[in-house]
């Protein structure tokens, strides 16, 4: 049997293999891989002891906790929002549907700096409200509650764009079930759709999170670049490179790292294994 | 219906309970959080009236900046189309050990945060980083150039396009492919006769998603660019240093700009995914 | 002459294939007729070198067929799903076959153009040149895939439950059809099919084949009259 019986039409010649391999695996390890490699290097350039002084510094410090705390106000706002939505477009009908989705999917294509603009033009001293916020002594830029919001802003779409397709695949019949058997509205959200959809949400709000955390052009633009104050992660890694502390700005993006390659980890585990049961992989395949 | 005891008021159009309060709840959280922020954006470049925001966006130093986003990221949307494209073949065709891996690595630039990228980029193709050093023998600079933003254009759009090229490169089904070959065709004939023509519409859509994101990047690239006005100094970064300078009017035409761009984009891309989808 | 020799073939531990033999004149009109998993399919993409043999041998027109790639054979396949490209025009994918051809092989335009005109007229579809497969309707876009395979000259013509995908009425049209334009070219044609009644209405030779192995081979009346075996018999009777 000569070699030509063993080819499938399909297959692509060895030398096309070869060539479209090297290149896929060059561009990555170029441009993904060693971004990621260098953070890490970098971070722990002066060893152990190192990054742990640039982690256990006090500003850094305090720049983890207002992430997590923007976050922790964030992320579950964003998925009540997000289930309202999803229960609201899929479970019923009314005019504008289509509009009211599109309106959901807009921080996605609109900058992050934009993002953060809009609250400026709204409460800052020379936006609509800044003068009578300042009048009553209440922060809303370079404070928290600017920092909160830029964040809602950018992160809220992750939760509503996963359930929406995913319910509306669900259609209703379970809940309608429901509610001829007497369920009440709440009753039959938790007993009947949470369980169908608790993958779904488990995985947005991981990409939630992650973005919420990670956010840097919209925050930047609010918060004023108070050190030690309205500083979020980010905003402290780009302070810290500014001024040259190299070892300090990798270390923190060390840790947002790792953050980011535990959530791809969990991501892929999520997709692999509820496959069925997520609309991003329908949207995908 | 009252006689099965159900708690739902007999002119209610809906049968599940919840419509009120959840649409109530989504449209009073679209209103606060996006609507009327976006509204002061659009309105308030026009406080100095129509001539007002000419002026502010056609100075030299906006249509620069201006010209720097777009254009880089056209260019960088090309870029990633081409490279994407390979890259999403070789991962939805071939077999190797370590695919799933790699594949889940396209994702990092969804999954890292934008400062962290950006400095991570800047310090490797900076002369004496690892990258950046391997050029400057050929006179090649990438950071502090109009070529850094160009990097990082490149680097947080490539996901755009690969992850929509999957799933079609997947679908495509090999009968086509074996038609083709029976027909007489070589491979490398029947990739750009009968396999690529069928993904254009899909591979523009990406590409589009890549440019839109290019255009509005901010934390990747202002490590690397070099920020000089007029030069590498891109839209978003205006708009901040004009905030900074209290130019609210200034920012917010630029940001009208933008948002303007990304609502034709958003148009194109729906207009690109119903070609798209014609060609299945 | 067409002779197949206990072809093998095996899809990890299944068996697809298990010494399937048969011999068929130059220009006669094969069915191979059976239930799905009983090896037609894969006898058939063999024979259009889509898959490749464990083990046997083919024979054709003096050709050690199973050692050519798919690309010489010169062998027309029309799939059941008609494969045809959605991107391209009538004409365009008629004439695919003759515009991929090297340049010492490949005709002028023109004749091109006369040869994707004379094959519109056979399969009884001129004036769609321009048309899209979007546009087209099933029974059109087979016929299409019909052409196309027959533009490049064939000396094999292979179809895999062409019409399934069809309603009765196209069907019995196109198989009609079909036998009129192997009269006409003579080109050997084998034709997969799970329904009897297709198998005996158009073939020359039907054989009936069963878990890789043929069961029955020979003239359609003969088989109806004689069924060597008890599933040849119940499979025709049903």
């Amino acid at each position: 049997m000569s070699k030509h019986s063993f080819k499938k039409p399909t297959d692509d010649p060895i030398w096309l293999k070869a060539l479209l391999g090297a290149v896929a695996l060059g561009f990555i390890g170029i441009l993904l891989l060693a971004p990621l490699v260098l953070v890490f290097q970098e971070a722990f350039a002066q060893g152990l002891g190192g990054f742990w002084r640039a982690i256990a510094d006090d500003d850094t410090l305090d720049s983890v906790w207002l992430s997590l705390t923007a976050a922790a106000i964030a992320v579950p706002l964003n998925t009540l929002f997000g289930i309202a939505a999803a229960w609201c477009v899929a479970k019923f009908d009314f005019p504008g549907k289509a509009f009211l989705v599109t309106l959901i999917d807009l921080p996605f294509s609109v900058s992050p700096v934009v993002s953060g603009l809009v609250y400026v033009l709204v409460f800052g001293m020379q936006g609509w409200f800044g003068k009578s916020l300042a009048d009553h002594n209440i922060h809303i830029l370079f404070a928290l509650p600017g920092i909160v919001l830029a964040t809602i802003f950018v992160t809220f779409p992750f939760v509503a764009r996963e359930l929406i397709p995913l319910m509306q695949d669900q259609g209703r019949d379970e809940e309608e079930a429901a509610a001829t058997l007497g369920a009440s509205g709440l009753g039959t959200f938790l007993r009947v759709t949470l369980p169908n959809i608790k993958w779904a949400l488990l995985y947005s709000v991981l990409l939630c999170n992650a973005r919420a955390l990670g956010e840097f052009g919209a925050v930047a633009v609010v918060s004023g670049h108070i050190r030690g104050v309205t500083n979020t992660m980010p905003l402290h890694v780009e302070l810290l490179y500014n001024n040259y502390d190299y070892v300090g700005a990798f270390a923190v993006s060390a840790l947002l790292a790792m953050l980011a390659v535990l959530t791809l980890a969990l991501k892929s585990l999520l997709e692999w294994r509820y496959a069925d049961e997520l609309a991003a992989v329908h949207r995908r395949h | 219906m009252s006689a099965i005891g159900l708690k739902i008021p007999l002119r209610s159009r809906h049968v599940l309970p919840g419509f009120s309060l959840s649409l109530g709840f989504t449209l009073f959280y679209l209103t606060g959080i996006v609507l009327i922020p976006l509204l002061a954006l659009v309105i308030r470049p026009f406080e100095l009236g129509w001539g007002g925001f000419w002026a502010a966006i056609s100075t030299p130093r906006v249509l620069a900046s201006l010209r720097l986003s777009f254009g880089m990221a056209l260019f960088a949307a090309v870029i990633d189309g081409v490279f994407g494209f390979v890259i999403a073949w070789v991962l939805v065709r071939y077999r190797f050990p370590g695919r799933g891996v790699l594949d889940a690595i396209i994702d990092l630039p969804f999954a890292l945060p934008t400062a962290v990228a950006g400095i991570a980029l800047s310090t490797l193709y900076a002369p004496n980083g690892w990258l950046g050093s391997l050029l400057v023998p050929y006179g090649i600079r990438i950071a502090y150039t109009p070529w850094g933003v160009l990097v990082a254009m490149v680097f947080i759009g490539l996901p755009f396009i690969v992850r929509t090229m999957e799933p079609v490169l997947s679908e495509i089904g090999q009968e086509v492919e074996e038609a083709a070959a029976t027909l007489g065709a070589t491979r490398v004939q029947t990739i750009f006769r009968v396999v690529l023509p069928m993904l254009t519409p899909t591979l523009l859509t990406g590409a589009a998603m890549a440019f839109a994101r290019g255009v509005g990047e901010y934390g990747s690239i202002i490590f690397i660019a070099g920020n000089i006005p007029g030069v590498s100094e891109i839209a978003p970064l205006l708009i901040v240093t004009k905030l900074e300078q209290f130019d609210y009017a200034g920012a917010a035409a630029i940001g009208v700009v933008m948002l303007g761009a990304s609502f034709i984009m958003l148009l194109a891309l729906n207009g690109l995914q119903g070609w798209a989808a014609e060609r299945r | 002459m067409l002779n197949v020799d206990s072809v093998s073939k095996k899809f990890g531990r299944f068996a697809a294939l298990n010494g399937a033999s048969f011999v068929a004149p130059q220009g006669g009109f094969i069915s191979l007729l059976g239930p799905s998993g009983s090896g037609k399919t894969t006898l058939l993409r063999i024979l259009g070198g889509l898959e490749f043999a464990d083990s046997g041998s083919v024979r054709f027109a003096d050709l050690n067929w199973l050692d050519m790639p798919a690309r010489t054979r010169n062998a027309g396949f029309v799939f059941q799903q008609y494969a045809l490209f959605r991107h391209m025009t009538v004409t365009e994918n008629i004439a695919f076959g003759l515009k991929v051809r090297p340049r010492r092989t490949r005709p002028s335009v023109g004749d091109i153009q006369k040869r994707v005109k004379d094959l519109l007229e056979l399969v009884q579809l001129s004036g769609l040149e321009k048309r899209y497969p979007s546009q087209l309707s099933g029974g059109q876009r087979q016929r299409v895939a019909l052409a196309r395979a027959l533009a490049i000259e064939p000396r094999m013509l292979l179809l895999d439950e062409p019409f399934g995908a069809l309603d009765a009425k196209v069907r019995k049209e196109l198989r009609a059809d079909l036998r009129r334009i192997h009269d006409h070219a003579g080109v050997t044609t084998v034709f997969v099919t799970h329904d009897q009644e297709e198998a005996f209405d158009v073939a020359d030779l039907v054989a009936v084949m069963k878990e890789g192995r043929i069961e029955q081979y020979g003239a359609p009346a003969d088989v109806r009259r004689n069924p060597k075996t008890e599933f040849v018999s119940e499979f025709l009777s049903v």
